[in-house]
């Protein structure tokens, strides 16, 4: 699976950082391998660069015990989704984040014009 | 018509650095007076730069009696002595240092662009990245899924692409009402939007005053949420779309800004959706779109061609 989907290696990327984010304290590759068999075919190696990704990009801190690491997560969850919701409510200035809203918060007249229009829509069905 | 091109390459430079080396030395408002005087004094000086070299040129084209060939030959001829010291050192070097300006100028515009669109890109993909892991990854959507009261649905680029739903929308909509909203997501990404909307958004940031781009940033933000609609109303139908587009928006409490750029004007949308353009409207807009596009091309081309341009900045 190494090397394989793109996006299934985003999914796991999520799938990591929840038991990350659940383990009081952190945890190893090998603890969060041993949870992750639990729930699906994975190979050890695939946790292993997974969590070394995540890690290259600042979401993990580490520390070492043993020939092991113990790895923390740098933000929590809560944290991480402020960010985000941040992000959503704000974009749209210079220089930030792009996202394709499909659509958002309407104004008076909008919602007046709205009601307009599915008015004459019902109107013709009818006729 | 020489005097001309000296006076636009000053108004560009002053336009590029004035700005920046102004704002440091009024910043601090020590001596207020003399800073309203500079600023004045910078724009004066573009501006009448920049109007006295379309009247040199103006009237150098009307003393050769339109021959633009003519004038630009002329115009280069005496540049061109200039710089090599026919009229004296001080213009030599004062040309010297004016296409060393003209040049940085260009080059600080080329970098400034470069940093917004890399910026953007960096905040875009480490946005796309975070919802990931904050989300679920929904197998059966294709999409991750957000615990929010909000009824979010957005696209964002990144590797890969991630399309982003909240709790909210997901129960809200159906089976195939989350389908076409997915679909117009999903044509956002795959006629990567992002990225036309990322280059328009990041001149009309560095160069505000051109209504072009400003203009140009908002509009093509509507007509791109157009474009995805009507991608996904080919697959899922008009009405469906029409339906989500008003589920969705009603309870929202996205502020009107954060979707500026976004350009969601949804009654718009939702008219467009719900009673389409007549055939013979959209041809009509068709012919002047493509004659608009015809001027902007062939006009120029056309006038340059005619006279003799190509053989004047030959014969140099």
């Amino acid at each position: 699976m190494v090397g394989g989907d793109v996006r299934g290696f985003g999914e796991l990327e999520g799938v990591v950082m929840q038991h990350l984010w659940a383990a009081e304290g952190g945890a190893t590759v090998r603890e969060v391998y041993e949870q992750m068999r639990q729930d699906r075919q994975i190979a050890y190696t695939t946790v292993l660069s997974t969590i070394h990704n995540l890690h290259r990009k600042g979401r993990l801190t580490r520390e070492r015990e043993g020939k092991a690491h113990r790895y923390r997560a740098t933000a929590s969850r809560a944290e991480y989704s402020a960010t985000v919701m941040r992000e959503v409510l704000s974009s749209g200035g210079d220089s930030e984040a792009i996202l394709s809203h499909f659509v958002g918060q309407m104004s008076e007249e909008e919602s007046q014009r709205l009601q307009e229009l599915l008015r004459r829509q019902a109107g013709e069905a009818r006729a | 018509m020489s005097l001309a091109v000296c006076l636009l390459g000053y108004g560009f430079a002053v336009a590029v650095f004035a700005p920046d080396v102004l704002l440091r030395a009024t910043h601090s408002g020590c001596a207020p007076r003399m800073g309203i005087r500079l600023w004045v004094l910078a724009i004066g000086s573009v501006l009448v730069a920049w109007i006295a070299a379309v009247v040199l040129a103006a009237i150098d084209l009307l003393l050769a009696r339109g021959d633009l060939g003519q004038v630009l030959a002329g115009c280069v001829a005496i540049l061109h002595a200039a710089v090599t010291g026919a009229h004296g050192t001080p213009v030599q070097v004062g040309l010297a240092a004016l296409a060393v300006l003209v040049v940085a100028g260009l080059v600080v515009l080329a970098a400034r662009l470069g940093g917004a669109l890399d910026r953007t890109r960096r905040h875009t993909h480490r946005h796309a990245d975070a919802a990931r892991l904050v989300g679920r990854w929904d197998h059966a959507l294709g999409a991750v899924v957000v615990d929010a009261p909000d009824r979010l649905a957005y696209a964002v680029a990144g590797r890969p692409h991630t399309i982003v739903l909240s709790r909210a929308t997901v129960d809200a909509l159906d089976e195939p009402h989350l389908q076409a909203v997915l679909a117009h997501e999903r044509a956002h990404l795959a006629g990567r939007h992002h990225l036309l909307l990322a280059i328009i958004r990041a001149l009309a940031a560095t160069m505000p005053r051109i209504t072009l781009f400003t203009a140009g940033n908002r509009e093509l933000s509507r007509l791109l949420e157009m474009r995805a609609d009507d991608a996904a109303a080919r697959e899922h139908g008009r009405r469906t779309l029409a339906e989500a587009l008003l589920v969705l928006s009603t309870g929202s409490t996205l502020p009107p800004r954060a979707l500026a750029a976004a350009g969601t004007a949804v009654a718009d949308r939702a008219e467009r959706l719900m009673f389409p353009p007549a055939p013979e409207q959209v041809r009509a807009t068709r012919l002047r779109l493509g004659l608009a596009a015809i001027a902007l091309l062939i006009g120029p081309l056309l006038a340059l061609a005619q006279s003799g341009l190509c053989d004047a900045v030959i014969s140099i």
